[in-house]
Order: structure tokens, then C-alpha cells, then sequence
């Protein structure tokens, strides 16, 4: 529901996009819908709210973004690129559907239409970070297979794909990434600040959700005001008087698991890595828990060296749940990616368990 | 992109050092008087010419060093397109590729772990790229020959020289006026190097020989690429001195390498395919002389001309002794270890004086002579010849290798082919 009150907040880049935004804000709600069920992993669900939407409006950009994001979720990449496709012949001023187009062909290893995609999503937008880094892990990847062909290494390390920002929502962007990128464009390295300052910036015009007061007090932790609005969503709040001090402990118990993950992955312990995953962990695309899990095994072990490191590491907790944001550089071999990465996850007893990763956001 | 700017570090590294060389090279090359050099690389033809893909690099290597990084970076992705087992164009084309993201040290500036764990293959990758490079920028002089081609009668209509220390290989057309350089390559050879003495050792023989055959690439493994045109080593001189061995080829390379490695064959001379495959057009079996060298001395025509003039006059000495029917004396010509195919001087004399009995009387013309000279630790001629008594219309190709001991020119082999 929080990218709703952003959307008056971004410095839009065009007229169409003016144009669609003042169509979109009455149908806030379908989006916020299909966004919480993709959130909440119905993305069925999900599919066939955003389909519904796409009748009355079949052009509409937001929603099509939507779809392409669930398509990719539900492991139908081939649909996804189609979706994404369309979008930057119907948008092509819009950057986003390309990176993520290009994110599906990294996925695919077809990293010279990646290049090529990304190469437009800066064409069409210049200070547009998230492809940048993105274009930089495909060159690097590129980079690394011409001098495996070069050196004629057989191409087993080409077979892990560099893990790429996946943009999630049109115009909504969350951590301040984007916001970054097209209100400040000599972004200074401060995270919470474009989060919080749309906020005060704007009084939002949305009869549904009340104006969230700029609780920026003193956001110790980045992502304290995301944390903070959620509450304001469906989500019935716990008491919210105690949090600071948990939060505080807590933080600390996510953080230190996050690095003992980190370790065991880094360590090649395989069955420390997968601990860090609780029973209801949703394995990426349409695996079964059962093939993640050798798909892992085999991609950690068959590694003669990992290095994992853990950057930027930002908490919220909230109750027994909590959101991990990173920096992920990863090492094995010749191959070094760096990605930003979300860990969910959920408090089981004593410990934390990762219920959900994702690559970006 | 910053890295990119970067990068430049990888241009003043390289090419200020020796990259621009090349450029300095083809500028040269482009003038009037260096037509010759110019032919070999950029002749114009309708197939893509032998030794494009080398061109093309060095292209794209010229733009690095003027800094046009997005042009070169188009031209190395197309040529990878298009020759994707050219391990070398693989190679600038991830530097291209790497300094968009970070700045380059170094040509071939792969990621540690794998600088490391192919330590010896990108080793290997930038002496071919120095070779080539080096190879380019110092051309031969202007109408210069090898000094070995001393004469070469018009019967041989091509030659073909080997520079081992420059791994590259020269072929030559024989016109009416003279040696003309028509192409030069890049090529391998042994992975010990050259002077092959045994059987195994991996190394690429020096000397004179000839192309003894052209093997139908339908009847070879794919390791040997396009074909393959053995050499009739071990010569009479290799096997005078005791070297072993066998199949000295030159072929082209297996599927999955464009080229390989300036030292990196059992012995042959291996050409990529596309030069291969000009070369067999080119040439003909039996009469195309090939020299391996460790390095070729380049001379003028004349002075191969006045070279060959003293020993000229020690082969019509010969010629008149055998002529006059003196046998002592024609004998004093050939070494006590003269061999002919398998006979000693003993057992070959009566063929000599058979031979002396057909022409006594009347002279002999020497015809179609070919002289080329071999000197390592002895002086050598390996002489080609029709011999045509007066009054006959045919006589014998004869090709006779000599050796000069104590000032004095000696035949060590005869025989006829």
C-alpha cells in the first residue's frame, strides 16, 4: 500500500507516464491488491486480478509490469519476456521493462541480449542506477566467458547466472533505490533519506490511506519508516510501545544469523546453509523445496572456493518477522557477482529462519 | 563509466610501448615503394582473404591504442561473432569488456583465480599476441629474400621461408623478375622449440626441404585442420647427422582453435586454417622449397646473385670433369661418406661411370638450377638441376646436397627426381 502515497512524490521522467498516473490513481487499490498477493505468495491469485485489471485497461503500464513481475515469480519466464517485451514496444521511454527483461535473459545465460536490454534501459534513462549496476554484472559476466573461451576453460562456472536487480513496481520504488536515481542524481550514499523525505515532501491525496505522519523522528535504522507504515496496511499492528527495545535486540539476533549464513555458505557447510532456511522457505520459481535443496548443494560443493560477503546490512524487525536488506558479493572461482539481495524472515522459537530471498529491491 | 576512462591505463601500458607499432607498420606499408608487404596483408579479393582474422585484431588493437574503446569494442564482438575459437580476439574482447566495469592493468587482464589457474594458457595467449604484433610492425626490407633462396629456377613457382624466432611464415612467389613476397602468416611450432635432432622431442627441424605431398583432409584427423603438406624431413643432411623423426608437417588447427600457441606442436608448422588453405592453393608438391630457420637473414637479389657465383663455378668445375670422362677426378668431388640412397661411394661409382659413358664426348648443360643454401655449423647447398648432355632432349632432374670441408665444396648425396 506504501507505493501509493510515493506516486505524486517521483520526479516523472514523461509525459506518458504523467498521463498514465493520473488514469492510475483511482485503480491505486487493484494495484496495492495485486501487489500484496504477490507479496503474500498467491500469485495465482495475483495473476488473475492483474488479468481482470488488464480487460478494462489493457495498456495500462503499471499492471502489465505487475504481470510481468508474477509471471517471472511463477517461474514462467518465457511469458514474463513477452510481457516485458511488449511493454518497452508500447513504452519505450520506460527503463524498467527493460531491465528486467534483461534480468530474465541474464537468467536464461543469454547475456548479449541482457547487455543489449540494459544498454536501452540507459539509453532511455542515464542516471538510471539499478540498470547500471545491473549492465555492470553482465559485462563482467560477459568479460568472464570471452577469457574462458579465450583461455578455453570448459564452462562450468558459466552455468551460475549472475543474480540481477530485479525491479519489482513501476514508479515505486522501494529502499529509496530508484528514487535515488531520478531525484537525486548525485545521490548521496544515505539510504533512508529518499524514503523518508517523499513523505514529508507530499501530502498524498489517497481517500483511502491516511497520510502517514513524517515519523521521521529519528530513524536509527534504515528502514525504521518502512517498517513504521506497514502497520497501516492490513496488517493488524502489535503494540507498537515496545518495539524500540526489541528491535534493537532483535536486530541483533537477524544480523548475526544473517552472518552465520554467510559463513556457512562461505565455508561450503552446506548443512549449516540450508539450517538458515525455516520449513515454510519458498524456493525460488516453481522448484519443490526437495530439488532447491540438491540444486544448492550441488552449486555449493562443486565450488572449489566461496566467498560471501555481507554489506550494507540493513534490519527491520517487526514482531516475530523481520527484512533483511544487503549487499551480496559473491565469490567462487572467476566468478564474482555483487547483488543486492532481501532476506524475510521469520522468528520460530528462539531462532530466525529465512522464509523468503530475493534478488533486488 | 568511469572504469572505462580507466582504462586508458591498459592503452598507455600497451600501446605507447609497442602497440602503436603496428600502425607505424601498416602506415609504412601503405607508401608506394613497400607495395610488396602491403600485398600480403590487404590484397583485395572476393573470399576473405588468408590472414584476415589477424588483420582484424590488430584493427581493433590500433583502436585501443587511439582510445576509440566503443569501436574497438564493436569490431572485437563482431569478430568473435564470426570466429568465436579465436582464442586471442576472446581475449582484447573481455578486456573491452572487463574495462566498462573496472580499470585494466594489463592485455589479458582476467580475473585472478583464473590468471592463476591457467597461468600458462594466457602466457601462451600474449606471446602469440607480441608475436604477431612484432611480426607486423618489423616487416622484411623491401625486395629483400631470405639468404638461403640463393637461386631458385623458374620450375619452383612458389618458395615458402620459416622465421621460427618471429613465428611466422613467408610465402613467395617465384616470378620471372624475381622473389615476391605474396602473404605472411602467424604459425606454431614445436612446443621445445626448433633444431629437432630425435625422434620425440617435440621440436621443429631447421633446414631446406621440400613439400613432398598434399594429404587429402578427408583422410586426416580433425586435429590437423584444413590439410596438411608434409616436408621431406628427415633431409639427407638430418640424416647424415643422425636426426630421427618423421611427419613434419605444415597443417592447419583442430576445430575448436583458430591458432594455437607460437610453441605448441609435436614438431609441425601450423598454419590456421583459412592460411593453410590459401597456401595449398597456392603451392605445388615437390618443387616449392620450404626453409626453417631460427631467424631469416633477409638479403638483396644481388647479393644472393654474387653469393651464388663462387659456387657456381665449383658446380660447372664438377660438371666439366664428368663431361671430360676423368672419373678420378669427377670422384674428388664427392665426400669418402657419400651416400645415395642407401649406397656407399663404392656401390654408386659404376652409375657414375655408366653415367660418364652415355655423355663422354660431348658437354652438358645445366639447366633449371636451383641453389639453396644451408649454413648452421657447416656450410651446405642443396642443388637442383636438369643435366642434359648436347644432342639429347631429356636428361636427369638431379638434386645433389654439398658440404664445403677444408675450403672445398663436396658432394655428399646425388640422386635423381
Amino acid at each position: 500500500m506504501k507505493h501509493v502515497r510515493y506516486y505524486f512524490t517521483q520526479s516523472l521522467r514523461t509525459m506518458t507516464l504523467a498521463a498514465t498516473l493520473v488514469a492510475s490513481i483511482a485503480y491505486a487499490d487493484e494495484y496495492a491488491d495485486v501487489s500484496q498477493l504477490v507479496r503474500a505468495g498467491k500469485l495465482a491469485d495475483a495473476l488473475v486480478k492483474a488479468d481482470q485489471y488488464l480487460v478494462g485497461k489493457p495498456r495500462d503500464p503499471q499492471m502489465r509490469f505487475l504481470k510481468g513481475v508474477i509471471q517471472r515469480d511463477s517461474g514462467k519466464t518465457t511469458e514474463a519476456i513477452t510481457t516485458f517485451t511488449r511493454l518497452t514496444e508500447d513504452f519505450p521511454e520506460l527503463p524498467e521493462p527493460y531491465n528486467n527483461l534483461a534480468v530474465l535473459y541474464a537468467g536464461q545465460s543469454q547475456f548479449d541480449k541482457a547487455r543489449t536490454a540494459l544498454e536501452m534501459a540507459i539509453r532511455t534513462n542515464p542516471s538510471y542506477s539499478t540498470a547500471h549496476e545491473n549492465l555492470g554484472d553482465v559485462y563482467a559476466k560477459l568479460a568472464s566467458q570471452a577469457y574462458s573461451k579465450a583461455l578455453q576453460l570448459d564452462n562450468e562456472n558459466q552455468a551460475v547466472p549472475p543474480k540481477l536487480a530485479l525491479i519489482r513496481e513501476l514508479f515505486t520504488p522501494q529502499g529509496g533505490k530508484l528514487t535515488k536515481a531520478n531525484t537525486a542524481p548525485a545521490a548521496v550514499a544515505a539510504a533512508p533519506a529518499p524514503v523518508t523525505k517523499p513523505l514529508v515532501a507530499a501530502p498524498v491525496p489517497t481517500p483511502a490511506l491516511a497520510p502517514v505522519q513524517p515519523v521521521a523522528t529519528a530513524p536509527a535504522k534504515p528502514a525504521a519508516p518502512v517498517v513504521t507504515a506497514a502497520p497501516v496496511a492490513a496488517t493488524p499492528a502489535p503494540a507498537p510501545a515496545s518495539k524500540p527495545v526489541d528491535t534493537s535486540a532483535a536486530n541483533q539476533e537477524v544480523e548475526s544469523m544473517i552472518k552465520a549464513w554467510a559463513v556457512a555458505w562461505s565455508s561450503k557447510d552446506v548443512k549449516g546453509y540450508l539450517g538458515a532456511y525455516g520449513k515454510e522457505f519458498d524456493p525460488p520459481g516453481s522448484q519443490s523445496r526437495g530439488a532447491w535443496e540438491a540444486d544448492r548443494r550441488t552449486k555449493i560443493t562443486s565450488k572449489s572456493k566461496i566467498d560471501v560477503k555481507i554489506e550494507n546490512l540493513a534490519v527491520s524487525v517487526n514482531g516475530d518477522k523481520a527484512v533483511a536488506r544487503f549487499r551480496q558479493d559473491y565469490r567462487a572461482g572467476a566468478l564474482a557477482v555483487s547483488s543486492r539481495k532481501t532476506l524475510e524472515l521469520a522468528k520460530k522459537g528462539e531462532r530466525w529462519h529465512i522464509v523468503k530471498e530475493t534478488v533486488g529491491g | 563509466m568511469s572504469p572505462l576512462r580507466n582504462s586508458l591505463l591498459w592503452g598507455a601500458m600497451l600501446c605507447f610501448a609497442s602497440w602503436s607499432g603496428p600502425a607505424q607498420a601498416r602506415k609504412e606499408a601503405a607508401k608506394p615503394s613497400q607495395t610488396r608487404s602491403v600485398s600480403a596483408a590487404t590484397a583485395p579479393t572476393s573470399v576473405p582473404p588468408a590472414g584476415a582474422a589477424e588483420s582484424r585484431l590488430i584493427d581493433i588493437y590500433n583502436l585501443i591504442g587511439r582510445s576509440h574503446h566503443q569501436e574497438a569494442l564493436q569490431k572485437a564482438e563482431r569478430l568473435v561473432d564470426d570466429i568465436p575459437h579465436f582464442q586471442l580476439a576472446q581475449l582484447v574482447y573481455g578486456d573491452l569488456l572487463a574495462a566498462r566495469v573496472r580499470p585494466l592493468a594489463t592485455m589479458g587482464d582476467v580475473p585472478t583465480a583464473m590468471a592463476t589457474s591457467s597461468a600458462a594458457a594466457l602466457q601462451d595467449l600474449r606471446d602469440e599476441s607480441l608475436k604477431r604484433m612484432k611480426a607486423l610492425r618489423e616487416r622484411p626490407p623491401a625486395q629483400a629474400i631470405p639468404s638461403q633462396f640463393l637461386t631458385l629456377s623458374q620450375r619452383s613457382k612458389h618458395a615458402i621461408a620459416v622465421d621460427a624466432s618471429r613465428s611466422r611464415l613467408y610465402l613467395f612467389e617465384n616470378t620471372p623478375t624475381g622473389l615476391k613476397l605474396i602473404a605472411d602468416y602467424y604459425i606454431s611450432i614445436g612446443k621445445a622449440g626448433i633444431s629437432k635432432v630425435a625422434e620425440g622431442d617435440q621440436r621443429t627441424p631447421l633446414g631446406v626441404y621440400y613439400i613432398s605431398s598434399n594429404l587429402d583432409p578427408k583422410s586426416l584427423k580433425d586435429f590437423y585442420g584444413a590439410g596438411a603438406l608434409p616436408l621431406n624431413y628427415p633431409n639427407v643432411l638430418d640424416a647424415k647427422r643422425g636426426n630421427t623423426g618423421s611427419g613434419i608437417w605444415l597443417h592447419g588447427t583442430p576445430p575448436k582453435q583458430f591458432a594455437r600457441a607460437p610453441q605448441a606442436t609435436d614438431g609441425c608448422v601450423v598454419l590456421a586454417n583459412p592460411d593453410l588453405e590459401r597456401i595449398i592453393r597456392t603451392v605445388e608438391v615437390r618443387s616449392t622449397p620450404v626453409v626453417i630457420a631460427q631467424q631469416l637473414q633477409w638479403i638483396t637479389p644481388q647479393a644472393a646473385q654474387s653469393d651464388s657465383k663462387p659456387f657456381e663455378n665449383v658446380l660447372m668445375a664438377w660438371r666439366n670433369a664428368k663431361a671430360s670422362g676423368n672419373l678420378q677426378q669427377t670422384l674428388s668431388y664427392y665426400t669418402p661418406d657419400f651416400n645415395s640412397n642407401g649406397k656407399t661411394l663404392d656401390q654408386w661409382t659404376p652409375r657414375l661411370k655408366a653415367e660418364m659413358s652415355q655423355i663422354v664426348g660431348r658437354s652438358v648443360q645445366i639447366k633449371d638450377l636451383s641453389l639453396l643454401r644451408w649454413n648452421d655449423s657447416a656450410e651446405t647447398m642443396v642443388v637442383t638441376f636438369g643435366e642434359v648432355a648436347d644432342g639429347t632432349r631429356t636428361g636427369w632432374t638431379k638434386r645433389q646436397y654439398w658440404i664445403r670441408q677444408d675450403k672445398q665444396w663436396k658432394i655428399f648425396f646425388e640422386g635423381v627426381i
